[in-house]
């Protein structure tokens, strides 16, 4: 079990939920605590209290907020999971927009995308799907807390673990391999824009009723109540009426209160905002 | 819209159970929320249902077999009671409905206090085999050991029971039990049952029947759980030699045939569980299986390492000194590597250790450096000094080591690494050495080092000084406090914490004056010091400064307890700030003084749950009589830590006889 006490897990661990929405259980309280570890050393500081107090009280306690960031993220993730969201995009979600996409880009928010294995998947399957011959433009939004994890998506440079769902085919069309290291195509990076945000506190980063569709998996399976909610509310905001919202498939809206709607395409079922108010 | 889409949100309801008020329908809404489909609900509604809804009335809500989801809510508050619903549940055994007793057992067993043992007894020869095998159940979980004799009689009788009986025998762990369990392996089916209570058990005098059983088991399963429970008989074991001995001899009259294959599969693979691994391991040590040893070597030599395999080297010292020449000849590297780390040396094993430092590959030559240092030769330091100077990594940081266990006269042999001119890595590997153990070697040099424009040699030189007695080296670190690198400053203030003295109190408590960045740590540093001397300006200085350094100026007092420090505890109570308050709260639990019982009890009602839990702390540390009634509400309080503490402390209150 953890040196540490239990109290003082719960001063961190709910500070942390209250900042980011994480919320840690047994399992994860033990990594976290292998993670804290030499940071506690580097600060001289004895105990999960003290560290408490530094980031609540010191004067660079708002510096270490931001540093502990990448400690407490699980930021796993790979090119196509859960592809058959990319599916539904390029199929479903974009052919009811034909009309409105003559005039305007395609709007798309990919919240939590850690590395950007999502986002650029998106850029691959609307590509594949013909839309830039077809003249549609898009503008792909991707954020996430982890400042080093989004540093890594503007290089766009991988290891093969993240290529783990790709045949030898899409890794020769979409990546240039160099020393082991797979280097994503430019074209496939057209219309995205990186950058940091705490989806519990997004300052105004994310536009008002704006996004066709918002990808957000596999974050709030690690989020407390109170901060799903609140995220669940940002989306509904930002979708424009009629916009998506696809999560991760161990997450769901059932039973909670929310104006989106349940739709199913028969591969998975997404969330939808009314279209008109 | 569909129907679900208008309830409100899982936080919302969450929110309104919390803030129900004290009243008629406070009780309703918590037992309706036990049927809550969202977990969250349930789990709140459940920590509620605890803190304010009777034992009784939970009660009968599990004797309610009608009402699934609010009995299993009723269940889990009665557990969360503890020690305040014992009366109630013990009433529950005596019930004719058999469901509620089960449930009854259940609870009590994972409660976990052992005063309704009494009442449990009898159950145990219960006619219905549900509510005996819960009883027994319960007395295992309980580990009572008034149990016993009435479970060794159960260890013949039906199968269910008999499984229940062998698993609380082991988790009682009354050696009664260690023969009665032996006779059922190897052929019964109760067998591999009966091997993990025997592991459970530990019991020395297991360890030679269970090796007569290795001997001529052959099945894999029934292997493993012999083996896995010989593994940690060994450990515990205060002289396993003989036994093992005799294992050993019987092999070698070429009984027990299967058994070096086993071994050595389990060894070689990457399959098996670290437990079995180890187990394997201390059979082949202990009993010396020549034949084995290199596999365990292996292990120590895996640049993952396996810390454990070196300890058990340590614990069996002479293991290897029959086969020692041939495994450090070996062709194979790591052979060679884990032979120099797991032996022990001495001055007679010198020229063959010499000759290692020669070796082709550097992991050898680096483990014959530690080896050397650990001979304690005087005579091998040139060796290792050269090793320092220009070996690979990984030999020079051996060399380190090695050279910090000879005898102080030998680190003259130190002096051109630490010269002008000497390359700066080697230099600071250097004062690695001297700064591991106490000297009083080149003093001068060393202080010089401490002045270097290099930050890394700087660091290393001070860790150096802190090994020096004397007031210039005092000084030295002193100054360091101010050097423009903060990571020095704070290697600094820690090295003199750890030296400690009056002296570092006193030029301490001069800093506290300046307002700096590094008076937070100053301030933490004087805690750590106990340093009665700085209590008063500590406290003048607490209003003059921000909240972090109050927090840290009210921990600091706290350890360092001058005699006044309850009253300045009880002004910081007053304070907004809610950390002020549990750090306060914190400090007057650790005085234990009686004085303080009737504040320790206000604050036990306190809103914020971290004040409740020092205060439970509190109540605990003062082990008095008058602590029971507010632990026991405590022991329900709907913070799941603040219950966890509160019945820790009541775990050490003298205990009460229950009621009938
Ligand atoms: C497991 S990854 C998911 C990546 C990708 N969406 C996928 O499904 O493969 C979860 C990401 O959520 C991010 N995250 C966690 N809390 C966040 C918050 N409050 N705001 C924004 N991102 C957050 C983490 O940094 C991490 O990169």
């Amino acid at each position: 079990m953890t040196r540490f006490q239990a109290a003082e897990w719960k001063l961190l661990t709910d500070l942390i939920q209250d900042r980011f929405g994480l919320t840690f259980d047994g399992v994860r309280c033990e990594i976290l605590e292998s993670r804290l570890e030499p940071r506690l050393r580097e600060l001289h500081l004895g105990s999960l209290s003290d560290y408490y107090r530094f980031l609540r009280f010191h004067p660079e306690g708002d510096a270490e907020l931001g540093r502990l960031t990448p400690l407490i993220t699980n930021n796993e993730t790979y090119f196509f999971r859960e592809a058959h969201h990319f599916d539904i995009l390029v199929r479903r979600i974009v052919p009811d927009l034909r009309s409105a996409l003559r005039t305007r880009p395609l709007r798309i928010l990919s919240a939590a995308c850690s590395s950007g294995e999502e986002p650029y998947s998106i850029v691959i399957a609307l590509q594949n799907g013909g839309l830039e011959l077809a003249g549609v433009r898009w503008e792909i939004d991707a954020c996430d807390l982890n400042p080093e994890r989004v540093a890594q998506a503007r290089r766009g440079l991988y290891d093969a673990g993240s290529l783990r769902a790709c045949d030898g085919e899409a890794r020769r069309r979409y990546f240039r391999e160099s020393g082991g290291r797979f280097e994503l195509r430019e074209r496939y990076r057209t219309g995205v824009r990186f950058f940091e945000a705490n989806l519990l506190a997004p300052n105004g980063s994310f536009g008002w009723g704006s996004y066709d569709a918002i990808f957000c998996r596999n974050m709030l399976i690690y989020f407390g109540e109170e901060a799903f909610d609140g995220v669940i509310g940002l989306f509904a905001r930002s979708l424009a009426p009629g916009g998506y919202l696809l999560l991760g498939h161990s997450e769901s809206l059932l039973d909670r209160a929310t104006e989106l709607l349940p739709v199913s395409f028969g591969t998975g079922v997404v969330y939808r905002k009314r279209l008109s108010d | 819209m569909s129907p679900t889409s208008e309830r409100p949100s899982v936080a919302i309801r969450i929110a309104a159970l919390d803030a129900l008020p004290e009243g008629e329908e406070r009780q309703p809404a918590i037992l309706a929320a036990l049927e809550e489909a969202a977990p969250a609900v349930r789990e709140r509604a459940i920590r509620l249902a605890a803190r304010y809804v009777e034992p009784a009335v939970l009660g009968e809500l599990v004797a309610d077999d009608t009402n699934a989801a609010r009995r299993n809510g009723a269940i889990a508050a009665l557990e969360r009671q503890g020690p305040y619903a014992l009366p109630q549940l013990q009433s529950m055994l005596g019930l004719e409905n058999l469901d509620v007793a089960m449930f009854a057992l259940q609870v009590l067993a994972r409660i976990g206090d052992p005063a309704p043992t009494a009442a449990i007894l009898p159950l145990l020869r219960h006619p219905n085999l549900n509510v005996a095998q819960s009883a027994i159940e319960a007395l295992g979980q309980l580990r009572s050991r008034e149990a016993v004799p009435a479970l060794l009689g159960l260890l013949r009788g039906e199968l269910w029971l008999q499984l229940a009986a062998i698993d609380a025998l082991g988790a009682i762990g009354d050696p009664r039990a260690v023969g009665p369990l032996v006779e059922l392996v190897p052929d019964s089916v109760v067998a591999e049952p009966a091997l993990e209570s025997l592991q459970r058990l530990a019991a020395p005098e297991s360890l030679e029947p269970l090796l007569a059983c290795l001997v001529i088991v052959r099945e894999r399963s029934l292997l493993d759980a012999l083996l896995l429970a010989v593994g940690v008989v060994i450990d515990l074991h205060p002289d396993p030699a003989p036994a093992a001995a005799r294992l050993r001899d019987e092999l070698a009259l070429g009984h027990g045939d299967a058994l070096l294959p086993y071994l050595e599969q389990v060894l070689n693979g990457t399959a098996a569980s670290g437990d079995l691994l180890r187990a394997a391991a201390a059979l082949t040590v202990v009993a010396g299986l020549e034949a084995l040893l290199p596999l365990v070597l292996h292990r120590i030599a895996d640049p993952e390492g396996a810390p454990w395999a070196e300890a058990l080297f340590r614990r069996h010292p002479d293991a290897l000194r029959g086969s020692l020449d041939r495994l450090l000849g070996d062709a194979d590297a790591r052979i060679r590597r884990g032979a120099l780390l797991a032996a022990g040396f001495g001055p007679d094993d010198l020229p063959t250790l010499v000759n290692l430092l020669g070796d082709p590959e550097a992991p050898v030559r680096a483990a014959a450096c530690r080896a050397l240092g650990s001979t304690g030769a005087e005579a091998v330091a040139p060796l290792l000094a050269e090793r320092l100077r220009s070996g690979e990594p990984i030999e020079r940081a051996a060399a380190v080591q090695g050279l910090a266990l000879l005898p102080p006269a030998a680190l003259g042999e130190l002096e051109p690494c630490l010269a002008p001119g000497a390359a700066e890595e080697v230099t600071i590997r250097a004062l690695e050495v001297l700064g591991l153990r106490p000297h009083a070697a080149f003093e001068a040099r060393i202080l010089e080092l401490a002045g270097s424009r290099s930050t890394a040699l700087r660091r290393a030189a001070l860790r150096a000084v802190a090994q020096i007695g004397g007031s210039r080296a005092d000084v030295t670190l002193v100054r360091a406090l101010a050097d423009r690198s903060r990571p020095v400053q704070l290697e600094a203030l820690e090295l003199l914490v750890r030296r400690g003295g009056e002296r570092t109190a006193v030029t301490l408590s001069a800093l506290l004056s300046a307002g700096d960045s590094l008076r937070y740590h100053v301030i933490r540093a004087l805690g750590h010091l106990r340093a009665e001397g700085a209590a008063g300006k500590l406290r003048a200085l607490y209003p003059e400064c921000g909240p972090h350094e109050r927090l840290e100026i009210v921990s600091a007092l706290i350890r360092i307890a001058p005699r006044d420090l309850a009253e300045f505890l009880r002004a910081r109570l007053e304070e907004p700030e809610a950390e002020l308050r549990r750090i306060a709260t914190g400090g007057l639990a650790e005085l234990a003084d009686p004085a303080q019982l009737p504040l320790l009890l206000t604050l036990a009602e306190d809103a914020d749950w971290n004040v409740r839990n020092e205060a439970a702390r509190g109540l605990g540390l003062l082990g008095l009589p008058a602590c029971r009634p507010p632990l026991l509400t405590l022991v329900r309080d709907v913070e799941p830590v603040v219950a966890r503490t509160a019945r820790k402390a009541l775990d050490a209150l003298p205990s009460v006889a229950i009621p009938a």
